[in-house]
C-alpha cells in the first residue's frame, strides 16, 4: 500500500512539469480562445460579452470568406499532388533504385524540408520576379510570355500552391518510402510467380498495403495546409487584393494588427472545428483507431 | 519488388525524377549565387559573382540586426532542445513506467492536443505572456517550443525499456533518481537524438509566433529578421538572399552530419503527430 503511494507521488513528479505547460499554453488557451471568441475584447480594456456576434460577423466578413476559399483552394491543389508525387518518386525510386543513388535522390529532395517556410519563400520569391527573375527566362527560352506570378491575382495563389507542393513532397516521399520498405518482400515474389508485371505489383500490392500510410499523408496534408500562413506572408503578404489571403493570415490581422482579440477567436475556432472535422473524417473513412 | 529491367517508362520516371531532384537543390545553388552579387535586378549575370566579397553578408550582420537575430535564435534553440528533451522524458518516464490514479485519462489528454493547432491557443498565450510581461523575452519563444508530442514520441520508445531492470536497480537500493538518470535516460539515447533534431528544426524554423511576441528588434530571431530584409532593402537581392543563406546553412550543415537522424527525427513527427 504504501510502496504504490509512493509510486503514484513518483509518478506526479515526473509528469509534473509537463503538466503544468500544457495545462498553462495548450489546455487553459483552448478554452480561453473560445470564451473570447463571445467578446469584444482589445487587450487593453477588459472584455465584453457580445454573444455570438463575432460568429456572425466573420461568416459576412468578405475578407474572411477570402481567406476561407484560398485556403479551400490552396488545400485541393497542394494535397492531391504532393501525394500523388512522393509516392509516385518513392514506389518508383523502391523499384528501380533501392541504392546509393537512390538514397542520393531521396536526400536531395529533402533539402527543401528543413529550409524554413521565410527561407523558401523569400528564395522563390525572387525566382518568380518579374523583370527579368528566373523563371520568366527561362520559359522565355521555350517562348512563353513573362508571367507576373505574384503580382497578378490569378497567379499569386497558385505560385504559392507550387512553392508549398515542392517544399512537401521530400517529406511525404520519407514517409511513403519507409513504408515501402515495411511491405513484407514474400508478397512481391509470390505476385512475381503469379505473372504480375510492375503495375500489377503496385495497384494491387503496395497500394493497398499502404493505405493506412497514404491516409496519414493526406490528412497531415489538410490539416497543415489549412494552417498555411509563413509562405503565403512572405511571397504575396496575401495580394494582390485578397487573392492569397490564407485563414491564419486573416487571424493574425485581426489579432495582431487590429487588436480585435474576440473576432480573430472566433476565427481560430473556426479553424479548430475544421481541423477536428478532417480528423473524424479520417477515422470514419479509414476506420483506424487512435492510437 | 525491386525490377532492374529498364523500359521506356522507367527511363521517363527516372528523368522525372532527376528533374524534381534538381528543382529541389536549384534555387539554394542560385540562393548562394546571389548572395555574392551586388545586384538590384533580378537577372543573375555570371560576372557579377564575387565569391571573395562578403560585404552582403558583412552587411546583413552588422547593419540588419542579423547578429544578434542568429544569437537570438541560437539561444532559443539551445535552450528548447534542452528543455523539451527533459520535461519530455521525465513526462514520458512517468507515464510509462509509474501507476498512478487518473494515468490514461491525462495522456489522453496529452493525445488530444496534438490535435488542436497552435494558431488556436496562440492569442490566448499571447494575452497571457503580455498580462505577465514575458513578451520578448527567452522564456516565452522557448517556452512555447515544448508541446505534448515530445512526450508522446517518448514513451513509445519507453515502453521496449525492460521493467525488471529497473526492478533490479530498485532492489540494488538505487535511489529513483539515479535510476532516471544512469539507466533510463542513456537508454532512451536514440529517441532523444531524433527529438532534438526534430525540435531543432521547428524551433529554428518557428516563425508566426516569434513574429507576433517579439515587438523589440534585440529579440527578433533569424526568420523575423529575414522576413523584414524585403521591407528594408527592396530590391536589393543580393543582400536578401544573404540573410537567406544565414538561415539556411544552420540547419543544413546539421542535415549534413546527421542525415539519418535527421530523416528519422522529421518523418516521426507525422506518424506519430
Amino acid at each position: 500500500m504504501k510502496q504504490k503511494r509512493l509510486e503514484a507521488t513518483q509518478g506526479y513528479i515526473y509528469i509534473l512539469p509537463s503538466l503544468i505547460l500544457i495545462l498553462s499554453f495548450s489546455i487553459i488557451p483552448i478554452f480561453m480562445s473560445g470564451v473570447f471568441s463571445f467578446t469584444e475584447y482589445n487587450v487593453m480594456n477588459s472584455p465584453k460579452f457580445v454573444g455570438l456576434e463575432n460568429y456572425e460577423k466573420v461568416l459576412r466578413d468578405e475578407y474572411v470568406r477570402a481567406a476561407l476559399v484560398n485556403t479551400l483552394k490552396y488545400v485541393l491543389i497542394t494535397v492531391p499532388i504532393q501525394t500523388a508525387l512522393s509516392l509516385t518518386f518513392a514506389a518508383f525510386l523502391a523499384v528501380k533504385m533501392q541504392n546509393k543513388s537512390g538514397e542520393f535522390l531521396r536526400s536531395v529532395m529533402f533539402i527543401p524540408v528543413i529550409a524554413s517556410a521565410v527561407t523558401s519563400g523569400t528564395i522563390w520569391r525572387t525566382i518568380l520576379g518579374t523583370d527579368g527573375g528566373i523563371l520568366n527566362s527561362i520559359i522565355g527560352i521555350f517562348g512563353f510570355d513573362p508571367v507576373n506570378w505574384l503580382g497578378d491575382s490569378k497567379t499569386s495563389l497558385i505560385s504559392i500552391c507550387i512553392v508549398a507542393i515542392w517544399k512537401n513532397v521530400g517529406y511525404f516521399l520519407v514517409i511513403f518510402y519507409a513504408g515501402i520498405m515495411d511491405i513484407p518482400k514474400s508478397l512481391y515474389e509470390a505476385a512475381r510467380v503469379d505473372g504480375a508485371n510492375t503495375y500489377q505489383q503496385f495497384f494491387r500490392i503496395t497500394l493497398p498495403m499502404l493505405k493506412p500510410i497514404t491516409s496519414l499523408v493526406v490528412t497531415l496534408g489538410i490539416i497543415w495546409s489549412f494552417q498555411v500562413f509563413d509562405l503565403s506572408y512572405q511571397m504575396t503578404g496575401g495580394g494582390p487584393g485578397y487573392s492569397s489571403v490564407t485563414i491564419v493570415m486573416a487571424i493574425y490581422n485581426a489579432a495582431f494588427k487590429q487588436y480585435k482579440m474576440g473576432y480573430a477567436c472566433a476565427m481560430a475556432m473556426l479553424l479548430l472545428v475544421i481541423v477536428l472535422i478532417i480528423n473524424a473524417v479520417k477515422q470514419r473513412v479509414f476506420g483506424e483507431k487512435e492510437d | 519488388m525491386e525490377n532492374k529491367k529498364w523500359t521506356v517508362s522507367s527511363v521517363l520516371g527516372l528523368l522525372l525524377v532527376i528533374v524534381f531532384a534538381i528543382t529541389c537543390i536549384a534555387p539554394f545553388i542560385y540562393m548562394i549565387l546571389m548572395s555574392f552579387t551586388k545586384s538590384t535586378t533580378l537577372t543573375l549575370r555570371m560576372q557579377d559573382i564575387n565569391f571573395s566579397d562578403f560585404s552582403n553578408f558583412s552587411h546583413v550582420f552588422n547593419k540588419s540586426g542579423f547578429f544578434g537575430a542568429l544569437k537570438n535564435s541560437i539561444i532559443v534553440v539551445c535552450c528548447s532542445c534542452f528543455f523539451n528533451c527533459v520535461v519530455a522524458s521525465m513526462a514520458a518516464y512517468g507515464f510509462e513506467k509509474k501507476r498512478f490514479p487518473g494515468r490514461e485519462k491525462i495522456y489522453n489528454m496529452y493525445v488530444a492536443t496534438m490535435m488542436v493547432p497552435g494558431q488556436v491557443t496562440m492569442i490566448p498565450v499571447f494575452i497571457i505572456m503580455k498580462k505577465l510581461g514575458l513578451l520578448n523575452t527567452y522564456f516565452s519563444l522557448i517556452v512555447l517550443i515544448i508541446n505534448a508530442f515530445g512526450v508522446l514520441l517518448i514513451r513509445s520508445f519507453m515502453a521496449g525499456v525492460p521493467d525488471e531492470l529497473l526492478e533490479a536497480a530498485k532492489v540494488d537500493g538505487c535511489p529513483e533518481h539515479k535510476i532516471f538518470i544512469n539507466i533510463v535516460l542513456p537508454l532512451i539515447k536514440p529517441v532523444l537524438i531524433s527529438l532534438i533534431v526534430f525540435t531543432f528544426v521547428t524551433s529554428w524554423n518557428d516563425f508566426l509566433w516569434p513574429l507576433v511576441s517579439t515587438t523589440d528588434s534585440d529579440m527578433y530571431t533569424l526568420t523575423v529578421a529575414l522576413s523584414l530584409l524585403k521591407t528594408q532593402y527592396g530590391t536589393n537581392y543580393g543582400l536578401i538572399m544573404a540573410g537567406a543563406a544565414v538561415s539556411f546553412i544552420f540547419p543544413f550543415i546539421l542535415y549534413v552530419f546527421l542525415q539519418k537522424q535527421f530523416v528519422e527525427g522529421i518523418a516521426l513527427s507525422g506518424v506519430k503527430g
